[in-house]
């Protein structure tokens, strides 16, 4: 007991120390609330991306931080229990947080109401609520990247391009996830084949998605000419396997935004050769902000995690969030001075335009009404070691996507009154 | 000596019955009220917000579970479910226009119909056969409500909870939402406090002790196994409707799943079997603490005590945390609330070790 009363003694005298340490810098922190899913669902994803937000932040204050302000970043995890991610939230509120993060999207959907009421921006890249991006409903939720039903539109003008005859007659494949995020894109797919006049089939597998030799099976009877997977985590290197083994060409085969290095790895990387999937963030090592990070960050031992993450897609997308909001809270120091507070953040994250983060993102372009950021992206392929670009950034169909976006949001407005 | 039996006598039947014959007790009781109804003035809103509210609300939901599992012996894992089937179809009276206080007995009585037509299938089977044909409701509504757009609200799959009125006063903030959590939790733990002088409690102890001795003893085991089920799923179909519309305020499949479920059941088994201070307990150890011990872990690592990488950080609070169930266990298996008893009967007769009988 004594034992303990000592360490806790420590820990309280360390811990003012630290405090005091921080208050000796000239102006004040900027601070940004981190509650992520390190131990259940979003495993897959979630350390690789907390580790490029660490990085990008350590990189940001080494450089001086925004206008002179350093920048801090709260993590904790939250289990992917809405509850928990409540109480991070309510926490990252009084300790004056301008921005939060959840990676979760049932975590985010249990927040979002709370963070509307109370004007507090939240970022949801590439999850979430895909009618977010309409910024007239929702005000302070932050995309800033492509929705899911971006990415369709995306895969699609893809395969369009690929299929010099037309898609007429063509048949497409969609193998997802059975649950709300695997049957969010049909509606663009089938739209879409209503335009272009290919055949559109859904294959879905249950979830968790261990196992899905049935699902593959079907669709093997069906044989289509291209197939979409949509799935995340465990489910998606399974999808892979079951494509490859009902010999579907990997060249053919294209997966929504969350697969990665790793998944290719597990697959086999020289066996996952020509698989096709949508990225919105470059991955790899060659975009500036990665090697500023590698020289300033990593070399100098403050990386956050193993060196050898550094570049993969998801810690890629991890540092486009933070250079996002640091780009966003630039413009409103610029804009509408010191303090930052919530609000003012949200008009610098409104104001920014054309911003690529030194080639890292396409260019994103973020107004009141448009938080998704223009939505473009790109089709990127496997090569056995890397990620590499098939196609530039670019948006399609967004007619499609925001009709989509402004009746799901005004479905949203009238839900809550 | 603390809990001073001297000038107790119980003159007349309804003395005897008192819920709390001791002072003491009553006293107790009297100052937590006290603290509740004072809580939203006293406590900063993060602790009022994120966690009395919860607190309150998953005691209830406790409560409900406990009536069944507790006091009726009847294990059920789908619990969540059963709040889902409340929370949802409240929501979709209050928007048809229904006022709250009809549509959150009419979302109790939907969670109770349905809760009771998986009753009647689960009669047919006990033990460990109940828990997998509960577990398959389960999967069943969890399927139902996902899949059925008109239930889910739509591809995003969210339901916000409507603005609503409580006895013509409109219920915004974090105050007035408490208030409402309070006064139903308060009336559902009044409700379980008498159950265990009714005749119905009663034969919910004989039928959870040994179903057939009860039936032999006059019991109508079959009527009172199907009582529990209603009157639990009502509880826990009311329960599921504070959640959505005080705390969440919106609401999604993810919210319901079957970790709420195991949650609930955990709550129940480590607070105490039967014992209705057991669920407040249960629900505080089961909900708050890994979010105190996330938090602990989180300043030690901040004051750099812990030189561990995040993802190794995040997974302290759960060794913790799963130590600290085993342990309760353990150490006292009839829960949190044989703990207290343990101390008041300490205290009962201290500074003496033993009460004379």
């Amino acid at each position: 007991m004594r034992k303990m009363i000592t360490g806790l003694a420590l820990a309280a005298g360390l811990s003012a120390t630290a405090l005091a340490s921080a208050a000796a810098q000239d102006k004040a922190p900027i601070k940004v609330g981190t509650a992520l899913d390190f131990t259940a669902v979003y495993t897959f994803v979630t350390a690789e991306y907390s580790q490029g937000q660490r990085d990008y932040i350590a990189l940001l204050n080494a450089k001086g931080g925004i206008k002179g302000h350093p920048v801090e970043i709260m993590v904790v995890d939250t289990g992917n229990q809405p509850q928990r991610g409540i109480e991070a939230y309510e926490r990252f509120k009084s300790e004056g947080a301008v921005l939060v993060d959840f990676l979760s999207t049932p975590v985010s959907r249990a927040v979002v109401p709370r963070a509307l009421g109370d004007g507090m921006n939240v970022v949801t890249m590439f999850h979430g609520r895909s009618d977010a991006a309409d910024g007239k409903v929702f005000p302070t939720i932050f995309p800033m990247t492509p929705a899911y039903w971006s990415q369709a539109t995306a895969i699609v003008k893809y395969i369009e391009g690929q299929e010099k005859g037309g898609l007429k007659g063509k048949r497409i494949a969609l193998v997802m996830i059975d649950s709300p995020f695997g049957r969010e894109p049909v509606p663009v797919f089938e739209e879409l084949s209503k335009r272009l006049g290919y055949e559109f089939a859904t294959f879905p597998y249950p979830s968790p998605g261990n196992e899905q030799s049935a699902t593959w099976t079907q669709l093997r009877r069906d044989k289509p000419d291209w197939t979409i997977i949509w799935g995340a985590g465990g489910g998606q290197p399974v999808s892979v396997r079951e494509a490859m083994r009902n010999g579907v060409p990997l060249d053919h085969l294209a997966s929504v935004i969350w697969i990665s290095e790793t998944d290719a790895n597990i697959i086999g990387a020289d066996q996952t050769k020509g698989l096709l999937r949508f990225e919105g963030v470059a991955s790899g090592k060659d975009p500036a902000v990665i090697k500023a990070i590698q020289q300033e960050v990593v070399a100098k031992g403050k990386a956050a995690g193993p060196a050898e993450k550094v570049g993969s897609t998801y810690y890629n997308i991890g540092v486009a969030s933070m250079a996002l909001f640091a780009e966003g809270a630039r413009r409103a120091l610029d804009k509408e001075g010191e303090p930052l507070t919530p609000a003012k953040l949200k008009h610098g994250l409104e104001s920014i335009k054309d911003f690529t983060a030194d080639g890292l993102l396409p260019p994103v372009t973020i107004t009141s009404e448009d938080h998704q950021g223009g939505g473009r992206g790109r089709i990127a392929a496997w090569d056995g070691s890397k990620w590499t670009a098939k196609s530039d950034w670019s948006a399609a169909y967004q007619d499609i996507v925001w009709n989509l976006v402004h009746k799901s949001a005004e479905e949203f407005k009238a839900s809550g009154k | 000596m603390f809990y001073r039996l001297a000038g107790i006598r119980h003159t007349s039947y309804a003395a005897d019955r008192a819920l709390w014959p001791v002072p003491v007790d009553r006293w107790q009781i009297g100052v937590l009220l006290a603290l509740a109804l004072a809580a939203p003035f006293v406590l900063p809103n993060l602790y009022l917000s994120s966690y009395l509210l919860p607190w309150i609300i998953w005691s209830t939901a406790a409560l409900g579970l406990n009536l069944l599992m507790g006091w009726a012996g009847q294990i059920h894992l789908g619990y969540a479910a059963v709040m889902a089937i409340g929370a949802y179809g409240t929501i979709h009276l209050v928007r048809a226009g229904m006022p709250f206080e009809l549509a959150i007995v009419a979302g109790g009585l939907l969670s109770a119909v349905i809760g009771l037509v998986f009753g009647f299938a689960a009669l047919r089977v006990k033990g460990l056969y109940l828990a997998i044909s509960t577990l398959a409701m389960q999967y069943l509504v969890d399927w139902i409500i996902s899949h059925v757009p008109a239930i889910s609200g739509g591809s995003q799959a969210t339901l916000q909870a409507p603005n609503f009125r409580v006895l013509g006063l409109p219920v915004a903030g974090d105050f007035a939402r408490y208030y409402v959590a309070l006064a139903v939790c308060l009336l559902v733990t009044l409700f379980l406090l008498n159950v265990g002088r009714t005749s119905f409690g009663r034969a919910l102890v004989a039928v959870r002790e040994k179903d057939f001795a009860a039936a032999i003893l006059g019991v109508n085991t079959f009527y009172f196994k199907l009582l529990a089920f209603w009157c639990s799923s009502f509880l826990g179909g009311v329960s599921g409707v504070l959640l959505a519309f005080c705390y969440y305020r919106a609401v999604t499949p993810e919210q319901f799943n079957l970790d709420v479920s195991i949650q609930a059941v955990a709550m129940v088994i480590v607070g105490g079997m039967g014992s209705v201070m057991g669920s407040y307990l249960g629900a505080a150890l089961v909900l708050l603490a890994p979010i105190v011990l996330n938090n602990l872990v989180g300043t030690l690592a901040q004051a750099g005590a812990l030189p561990v990488s995040q993802e190794i950080l995040s997974h302290i609070p759960l060794i913790l945390y799963g130590g600290l169930i085993v342990a309760f266990l353990l150490f006292e298996p009839l829960g949190l609330a044989k703990v207290y008893d343990n101390l008041r009967n300490y205290f009962l007769v201290w500074p003496f070790r033993h009460a004379r009988h």
